[in-house]
């Protein structure tokens, strides 16, 4: 029946995307359709007048390495960065996000760019993309000229599916830092199965090893906010001391402290709360042991 | 295969024990099997039914003026437009559709046919209800405290024996079940050792894969026809008839392959008739098809039971008795769940042997979801509780739990308390074999002394045993399956039979069975078995019953078809009947096994002559078993499977996740008929058993279902199966067909047992309340649970 | 009336056009306008894999798909299947060991194990489980679907 979509679009350039953009305002973006779909039938989204296809936008394609950056293209799917060969090698902790995202099926649909945008609390490649440093791109056409500007992933998101992004800005790309030699990342996800599962709790940990010590520490948390976030009490915790049972018992407890999460039909605060104490610990002594 | 040497020698391998693919397995392994959910017929209207938004309230006024007015509608009905609606369900206590009062979040309101199914949906929002709420019971105990309030009121002016819709009821007790045998008072004086536990068991659902829907239709005479997934067409078409105040005789059942049974659809749900109801008004053929929400929301559930199990041995570990008292959440209507005690009394009172034993049940409206029958119904319940107390009282007098459960296992000859008779019983072979190849007793002591060893995961080894009919359950007045069977001059058979095929295989093993009466190859046969015009009469595919009833049904039909081609056979040969037989597609001299003349020549001989002679037979079979007296005692089936299942489990014990890593099963099947389809049966049940125990949980509050999708009802997925061991012991059951036994239900039942009983062996703590997910587990393994107590609630 | 648009994509190795509502599911444009009803409905969410089709090469959920996102490319279903080498071998050995019960998930089953196959070679029963997690099965314990799709494999000497 009446959704209220008047016109449909699928453009064929980042230009015209944009330009569109600019002049429509009111769009629903369409790529892999995985989040969109379920969301529109249950009436938990709903369409506005016009939706945007943006499949046919190359630029918006791939993976590639400028420099010391990979550039993850928004419509690269969870199955392309699986196989990716820059993202094997340079972003193993993220590889193993994507192994552990929902199905074959979804993950050869779903885009990087839709988790993102779809910002969910328990968003599977999220919480690795956090602890990679990783910036988002936002391209714009306000004028004749394409305008792209970079933001943070850690300031991206403001709650569940609200995002900083502008209604006439794209999510173009995802920028990652390539880790410095060194670098270990950590990648846990709770669930009895291996995939098809929404994180009860989700846990990303990177660090640059020197000497018995993590530098440069990150540890995101999945599914215990509102957005995925940074842990930035826990990460100060472990931050350059040695890496022996006090100081992760220390870490494991200050992160237990940290989240606060809610009482869901998947799981209770406390246990989530457990569970971030007892799986940071696991991950420190499985970082520390090798 | 027939080979034909130059001896004119037929040589032909018995069919029975082989792994003969299912019949209809080509055809849906290409996509062209048509589900009722691929079926169009022209002029067809597609139907939506409007729900309840609350839980239990009066509704004071539907308004579907706007409904009506949109285009493509056409008709959109509500209880006042049906005032000879009549009440349906097991106790008849409600009506396809509620005029009054809604009791559950299911109930339905109003209901629209429309041009399409978008339509219909759109018009169902433009519908307005007026509610008035009235207290929610979301809790069986609560249900029976004095005044509680009550779901289904006392009315006044109804007929005396009229139905409970009509009536009402003064309290929300919707059934008692009281059984005994032997005196619990003395028995426990008796024991050295008695101890009591509380057990919970959670809402699980069917989910069968192909969701619930429904074709009605009309003819110019009024004639309906129904497209249905029903289980048990001859018994349902009576009650449509009743339903919709028609004359029985009028009323055809066609069942198109069904996406999954395993027990939904045994009642007639409301959906159905409602269906029909749009059907006639509209006086076109209506199309009623579930969404999965939907599923989750308006099929029936397993039956939830709160259960208080004492049980009490002696030092040298003989059983002494067994009392049990059960609380079972019925839902806002009675639905088959109710009356599981029938199959739970019997495996308090009769898997082991138990000298005295008193069970009472309680079930009780509230205004949850409404339980239904479920493959196994009611087993899992009691096999849970029974099984972690063999474990229990094991350990409590210091004797190996193997030792202690043969000890006390039944065996062939023996008559129970409850009057069940085991004249075949492989129940100690069972139990040996599955702990011999799981290596039982050597793990369970060695998991249980590392349980305090450094390391987070631990490992766990638990068994459980059940007892279950495997001969039909004679719960109506007759227990019986008509086959008819017709050769044509080509050799080719068309077995027609009352059985219905849920995808468990059934129309392969009849069709076996008849082949190897008839010395045919399975690609001979034709199997109806849908089609209520067509088929003979059987009361339905439940209790494991169709290999057994109408296998032996098929049989039937095959010898008398058998004995006839031989008597012709004997006149043209001029020897005697005895003397001959039918082989790999010839008659054979019986001695030497010397080819006469190719069956297909030989009935085209029978055909073609001045006395022609058709080969076409019928047979009913009527089990010879007995319908429970009052007291329920009586030999319910003609015979009963039994099966040990070992389950070893690793628990994560920093999160409570709990993995099923070897599954070791022996089942007494009577006899292996087909060991591909007997293999599938009980892989599929053990993997269903693991969700009840691991995975699956329908959460319910307040009323409302939290879960309605597979995101969160999580059903097991390919990689989360255990190793499977599957081992079958013959007990050759003397009226089996071919030996064999039933045994669809048998194997999801011992899972969740044996899982429990593992988890305490990895890590000292034992569960009483399912599902064993991991919060639930690692809360136990922190002490987080209070001790589950409930109290029996006795009758005064 | 919703808006309807225009697509051309190619369906089982015929190009083919449709009129398609834009918020339409592909398992909708399947089972409904094209009249291909191989393709099952098992819970709309992407879920179960009832609906797996594949779309330029790689299987995904048709029920998460919009048909308006089939414009120029190739979708096949299980339909396909029928006279296609790793189709018959995969049937044949669903069949011959016991893989299909109800056969309701058997569609989207053997339509997310010919990809298993095709995209990575025979493998060993882990592998194939991981390959079909994202489909339910509720009437065989998975283990011989496991089974058949391995020797399916291992027919195509992959």
């Amino acid at each position: 029946m009446n959704q209220g979509i008047e016109r449909y679009l699928a453009p064929q350039s980042l230009d015209q995307a944009l330009f569109a953009l600019q002049e429509l305002g009111e769009v629903t973006l369409l790529a892999g359709g995985t989040d969109l779909m379920p969301q529109a039938k249950a009436g938990r989204a709903k369409f506005k007048r016009t939706l945007m296809n943006l499949r046919g936008i190359p630029e918006l394609k791939g993976v590639s390495r400028e420099g010391n950056t990979l550039r993850l293209g928004a419509l690269a799917t969870i199955t392309e960065l699986l196989h990716d060969p820059l993202v094997g090698e340079h972003l193993p902790v993220l590889r193993e996000a994507c192994d552990h995202f929902a199905s074959d099926q979804i993950r050869n649909a779903a885009t990087l760019g839709g988790n993102i945008n779809n910002a969910s609390p328990a968003g599977d490649t999220l919480v690795p993309l956090l602890v990679l440093d990783a910036e988002v791109e936002l391209a714009s056409r306000p004028d004749e000229a394409i305008y792209r500007r970079r933001m943070p992933l850690s300031e991206f998101f403001v709650g569940p599916g609200k995002t900083r992004r502008a209604p006439a800005e794209l999510l173009s790309a995802v920028l990652v830092p390539c880790p410095a030699p060194g670098h270990v990342a950590r990648f846990y996800k709770f669930g009895a199965r291996p995939a098809l599962d929404i994180s009860t709790i989700s846990i990303g940990l990177a660090g640059v090893r020197k000497n018995g010590h993590l530098e440069n520490v990150r540890v995101a948390f999945g599914a215990v906010a509102a957005t995925p976030l940074r842990a930035l009490a826990t990460e100060e915790a472990l931050e350059g001391r040695q890496l022996d049972a006090q100081t992760i018992a220390r870490v494991a407890a200050t992160a237990r402290q940290e989240v606060q999460p809610i009482d869901d039909l998947r799981a209770s605060a406390w246990y989530r709360q457990e569970l971030v104490h007892n799986m940071l610990t696991r991950m420190l002594e499985h970082v520390a042991q090798n | 295969m027939a080979v034909l040497e130059k001896s004119r020698k037929v040589v032909a391998e018995s069919l029975i024990g082989q792994r003969i693919p299912k019949m209809d397995a080509p055809e849906k392994a290409s996509g062209k099997t048509r589900y009722i959910h691929d079926l169009d017929l022209s002029g067809q209207l597609h139907a939506r039914i409007l729900r309840s938004a609350r839980i239990h309230a009066r509704i004071k006024s539907i308004d579907t003026r706007a409904a009506k007015a949109l285009p493509g509608v056409h008709v959109v009905l509500t209880a006042a437009d049906l005032p000879d609606q009549r009440p349906i369900g097991v106790a008849k206590d409600h009506f396809p559709l509620k005029g009054e009062v809604v009791r559950s979040q299911r109930d339905e309101i109003a209901a629209v046919a429309a041009e399409s199914v978008e339509i219909a949906e759109a018009a169902l929002k433009l519908i307005r209800v007026e509610y008035e709420d009235l207290p929610v019971v979301a809790d069986a105990r609560a249900a029976i405290a004095p005044g509680a309030p009550l779901i289904h009121p006392p009315r006044q002016g109804a007929p005396a024996g009229a139905a409970v819709a009509y009536t009402g009821r003064p309290d929300n007790v919707a059934m008692r079940f009281d059984y005994s045998h032997g005196d619990v008072i003395q028995a426990e004086a008796d024991s050295d050792v008695v101890i009591e536990d509380s057990f919970k068991l959670h809402y699980v659902t069917h989910c069968c894969m192909g969701v619930s829907g429904v074709i009605a239709e009309f003819d110019a005479s009024g004639y309906l026809t129904l497209y249905s997934n029903t289980q048990v067409p001859f018994l349902h078409k009576r009650e449509f008839a009743e339903y919709l105040n028609m004359d029985p005789a009028r009323i055809r059942i066609i069942q198109p392959p069904i996406g999954g049974g395993f027990g939904s659809k045994l009642d007639v749900y409301p959906f159905e008739v409602i269906c029909v109801f749009l059907a006639r008004a509209a006086q076109r053929p209506v199309k009623l098809v579930f969404t999965r929400e939907e599923e989750f929301l308006a099929s029936p559930t397993r039956q939830p039971v709160l259960l208080t199990l004492r049980s009490g041995c002696k030092k040298d570990g003989t059983l002494t008795f067994r009392t049990v008292h059960t609380l079972h959440d019925n839902g806002a209507y009675t639905s088959w769940g109710a009356t599981t005690p029938f199959v739970m009394m019997q495996t308090f009172s009769s898997l082991y042997r138990v000298p005295h034993c008193d069970y009472h049940t309680t079930a009780v409206y509230t205004n949850n979801p409404y339980a239904g029958s479920f493959r196994g119904y009611g087993n899992l319940q009691a096999t849970f509780a029974i099984e972690q107390h063999m474990d229990m009282l094991a350990d409590a007098i210091g004797m190996d739990p193997l030792a202690f459960r043969l000890k006390n296992a039944q065996e062939s000859g023996e008559v129970t308390g409850q009057g069940m008779v085991f004249k075949s019983c492989g129940f100690k072979d069972c139990l040996t074999t599955a702990a011999t190849r799981s290596d039982y007793v050597v793990k369970r002591a060695a998991y249980r002394a590392r349980q305090k060893d450094a390391g987070a995961v631990k490992r766990g080894i638990g068994m459980a045993s059940m007892l279950h009919v495997g001969g039909g359950a004679k719960i109506y007045p007759s227990d019986g399956c008509g086959t008819m069977l017709k050769m044509d001059d080509f050799g080719a058979l068309t077995l027609i039979t009352g059985a219905s095929e849920i995808g468990q295989g059934s129309e392969t093993v009849l069709a076996q069975l008849v082949c190897e009466e008839l010395g045919l190859p399975i690609s001979a046969v034709t199997v109806v078995n849908n089609d209520t015009d067509i088929t003979p009469w059987d009361v339905g595919v439940h209790a494991s019953r169709t290999t057994f009833i109408a296998g032996n049904s098929a049989i039937g039909a095959a010898k008398k078809a058998k004995a006839k081609i031989l008597a012709a056979a004997a006149r043209k040969y001029e020897c005697a009947e005895e003397t001959l037989d039918l082989k790999g597609g010839f008659i054979v001299r019986k001695e030497s096994d010397e080819a006469l003349i190719e069956l297909a020549k030989f009935i085209r001989g029978l055909h073609f002559s001045d006395k022609a002679e058709l080969v076409m037979t019928t047979f009913y079979y009527e089990p010879p078993s007995v319908h429970q007296d009052k007291g329920f005692k009586g030999d319910v089936s003609a015979t009963y499977a039994w099966a040990t299942q070992v389950v070893e489990v690793e628990v994560d014990t920093a999160t409570g996740i709990v993995s099923m890593t070897h599954v070791t099963g022996a089942h007494d099947v009577g006899r292996v008929l087909n060991r591909l389809g007997l293999e599938g049966q009980i892989e599929g049940g053990v993997i269903m058993g693991q969700g009840y125990a691991l995975t699956e949980n329908l959460m319910v509050e307040d009323g409302r279902i939290r879960n309605p999708n597979f995101r969160d009802y999580k059903l097991v997925t390919a990689p989360e199966i255990p190793a499977m061991d599957v081992s079958f012991i013959e007990s050759m059951d003397g009226e089996g067909p071919q030996g064999a036994k039933g045994v669809g239900e048998a194997p999801a039942i011992c899972i969740a047992a044996a899982t429990a009983n593992a988890i305490e062996n990895a890590t000292g703590v034992r569960l009483f309340e399912l599902p064993f997910t991991p919060e639930k587990v690692y809360r136990a393994l922190h002490g987080q649970t209070e001790k589950l107590y409930w109290a029996p609630w006795k009758p005064e | 009336m919703s808006l309807k648009t225009e697509i051309e994509f190619t369906l089982n190795g015929v190009k083919r056009r449709a009129t398609v509502p834009v918020e339409m599911s592909t398992l909708d444009l399947l089972r409904d306008v094209v009249g291909l009803t191989g393709t099952k409905y098992g819970c709309g969410e992407g879920e179960c894999g009832a609906c797996t089709i594949e779309v330029d090469g790689l299987t995904v959920n048709s029920c998460l798909m919009f048909a308006v996102d089939c414009a120029g490319r190739s979708v096949n279903t299980i339909e396909s299947l029928a006279g296609e080498p790793l189709g018959e071998r995969l049937r044949a050995a669903f069949v011959e060991q016991g893989a299909v019960q109800c056969g309701f998930c058997t569609p989207g089953m053997m339509m997310q194990a010919a990809h298993v196959l095709s995209a990575c070679g025979a493998q060993d029963d882990k592998a194939i489980a991981r390959g079909i997690e994202g489909n339910l099965c509720r009437c065989t314990g998975y283990k011989k679907i496991v089974e058949a799709i391995a020797v399916a494999g291992k027919a195509t000497g992959a």
